[in-house]
């Protein structure tokens, strides 16, 4: 014989809610200030909710010069989290290679045809594994600013149109840059050449890199190669759009909205020593010589690393 | 004679012209002040002379050295139409304009400073590149607007005149739009429409200076004219949609296409004019200059950041409104014409 008493269930909390909202709308209060009033009497966590809703729709909240929003990226983390953990398992190594604080430029292979999610990986990695953990910023390739939705999205989760200006701002400033030197090359390239590097551009992150005094930390990452195969390439779609590249994978366009979900390969993100560049000076970004040797000595690290950890992750599905 | 400064605003008859006219009177330093425009200045100004002339009379030529002016300001460039200053004399307005009174500043052997108030358009709206731009990228992506065009004419007969007479100090701002409660300006009108517009999907970052600081700008490179272009924007950037909710505007997002058409019919009955220059560009990508040169070499140091310009005007906004209630079907109304 249990007498307790029986607890509001959450049914009974949404209706009271609703009941006090339109109470206090009928009252002559905003629809958002009749909720804030409203939420008195909800259980503390939705309380919470309720009131950064109204704060956010407010307009108060902190946005940087860049447009990143901090509570907004919280609020996304989840689902990449979720991505990180249950779906590509990612195993990371070397988190520690990231300094905790000052500037510092992250550079990495580039993969994953229709979305590259290998930047949110990395980003998941550091907040994850990090003792200190910082958001850091990533380059985007300029096509996506121009898109809708996408170019907001990115932004707000602290993505930068790829430009030398923007690295060096965000790195004079003390921040956490991410960049892909390969670029769309990267991306673009077909499965048969996975994980073998491009080109790294003409070295421009070098530069930025000895210009701002920023130690270069390589980062290989294993297992983005394999979410969308690129079997193909349709040029005259690439052209309709204006992307730089149209890929054709085993999923999509075949499966419609569901060849757009990523293959569940298994990971890994491999953090590399810092190269320590510093001393150098802001000068020796205009010797030609010594930042293709520099580059060179990125890509190769990198290069290598994806193999090491190709071996170690064994199979990539399972 | 006293040693104080001769200082001679061209384009007087404009608020911003006006705006410096007022400033200047109340500056000790300086002991003349001569506006120029075919149209009176806005308000009751004590102490300007004001002489009634267009910049595009090749009269001026004998005018402008009869005034013994030391710093020569142009405020007349024009973003917008205005009463009396429609659409297609804009490039007259502008481009012809200027030229003409750059001419005449050759034959005034008293000047010593010529500051033009311009526009940051130069540089565009673009998706891609700089989130930053400096004052050196001017020419890093191509015009696209007419007013953009103008404006990089213009900059290119600026720089021209500059590198002939080494002798001037040559400033050229370029300023980012402003915003200020009360301000009769385009974006200001858009702002406080009671339901804006937006791009669906798009919520650029935006650099609205105050009026304030843009007429202490303006003030300030009147008194110590640095060589070369200054941008003029506040520190920091705000998001278009952040911006909507601290006026308290809800959003009617269209697909970015119909945007500039929507704007162009609809503006006129929903109060805010259509947008004009480079703004549904503005509205989509969105703009964002550096201002350290402002702040360090020009020494102006902004009142108001992007967050708090946009702070004051909703203050004034929510001062004035007194209708607190905005429904659809008032908008709608307005729409259709039946207010």
């Amino acid at each position: 014989m249990s007498a307790t008493a029986p607890a509001a269930s959450i049914p009974d909390y949404g209706v009271r809610f609703l009941r006090s909202v339109r109470t206090a709308v009928d009252g002559g209060l905003d629809p958002v200030a009749a909720a804030e009033a409203a939420s008195a009497d909800l259980p503390k966590a939705l309380r919470d909710a309720v009131e950064r809703m109204a704060r956010r729709l407010r307009g108060e909240y902190h946005e940087d010069e860049w447009g990143f929003d901090e509570e907004f990226a919280e609020a996304a983390y989840p689902f990449f989290e979720l991505l990180y953990d249950q779906w590509w398992r990612v195993d990371a190594a070397g988190v520690g290679n990231v300094p905790a604080h000052g500037r510092a430029m992250l550079v990495s292979n580039h993969a994953g045809s229709l979305f590259p999610f290998d930047a949110s990986m990395i980003t998941g990695a550091i907040m994850k594994e990090h003792p200190l953990p910082r958001w850091p910023r990533f380059m985007v390739l300029d096509w996506a600013f121009s898109l809708p939705f996408l170019s907001a999205f990115m932004r707000k989760v602290g993505g930068v149109p790829a430009s030398p200006h923007n690295a060096t701002r965000i790195l004079r400033d003390d921040g956490l840059m991410m960049v892909f030197p390969e670029g769309v090359k990267g991306t673009g390239k077909p499965f048969a050449e996975r994980y073998r590097l491009q080109r790294f551009g003409r070295g421009g992150f070098v530069e930025v890199a000895l210009r701002t005094g920023s130690p270069i930390v390589p980062v290989a990452v294993v297992g983005s190669e394999e979410i969308y195969p690129k079997i193909a390439d349709s040029s005259w779609l690439a052209r309709l759009i204006g992307a730089p590249y149209a890929p054709i994978t085993p999923t999509f366009p075949w499966l419609g909205l569901l060849g757009l979900v990523p293959l569940p390969s298994k990971w890994r993100i491999e953090f590399c020593e810092p190269i320590q560049i510093g001393d150098l000076g802001p000068d020796a970004a205009d010797d030609r010589q010594l930042v293709f040797e520099i580059s060179e000595q990125v890509r190769e690290t990198i290069q290598q690393k994806l193999y090491e950890n190709l071996v170690k992750r064994g199979s990539a599905f399972v | 004679m006293g040693a104080g400064r001769r200082i001679l605003i061209a384009g007087v008859g404009t608020h911003w012209g006006t705006e410096l006219a007022l400033r200047l009177e109340r500056d000790p330093g300086v002991e003349h002040v001569i506006g120029l425009d075919t149209t009176p200045p806005l308000a009751q100004l004590e102490r300007t002379e004001f002489l009634e002339a267009d910049i595009r009379n090749p009269l001026l030529a004998r005018l402008l050295p009869s005034t013994g002016a030391d710093t020569l300001v142009h405020t007349g460039i024009l973003w917008y139409p205005e009463p009396g200053k429609p659409q297609r004399a804009l490039h007259d307005i502008n481009v012809i304009g200027t030229l003409q009174l750059l001419a005449a500043c050759e034959r005034t052997a008293s000047l010593e400073r010529v500051v033009l108030r311009g526009s940051a358009a130069i540089y565009g709206c673009e998706p891609t590149g700089p989130s930053f731009f400096t004052e050196s990228m001017a020419n890093d992506f191509p015009l696209r607007t007419r007013f953009q065009r103008d404006i990089g004419e213009l900059e290119g007969y600026f720089a021209n005149f500059a590198r002939r007479h080494s002798r001037l100090t040559c400033c050229m701002l370029r300023y980012q739009p402003e915003i200020g409660p009360g301000l009769d300006a385009p974006i200001a009108h858009y702002l406080s429409l009671p339901v804006v517009p937006t791009q669906l999907g798009f919520d650029p970052r935006l650099q609205l200076v105050h009026a304030d600081d843009a007429t202490g700008a303006l003030h300030a490179a009147t008194m110590n004219p640095i060589r070369g272009a200054v941008n003029v924007a506040p520190s920091g950037s705000i998001s278009l949609s952040r911006a909507l909710r601290l006026i308290e505007r809800p959003q009617m997002p269209i697909p970015h296409p119909l945007f500039g058409p929507a704007m162009a019919r609809l503006g006129d009955r929903l109060g805010a004019g259509s947008l004009y220059g480079d703004a549904v560009r503005l509205l989509r990508y969105g703009r964002g200059v550096d201002n350290a040169r402002l702040r360090t070499e020009l020494g102006y140091e902004p009142r108001f950041d992007a967050v708090a310009a946009i702070r004051d005007f909703a203050a004034a906004d929510r001062g004035l409104r007194l209708v607190p209630a905005i429904g659809v079907g008032s908008v709608l109304d307005r729409i259709a014409g039946a207010r």
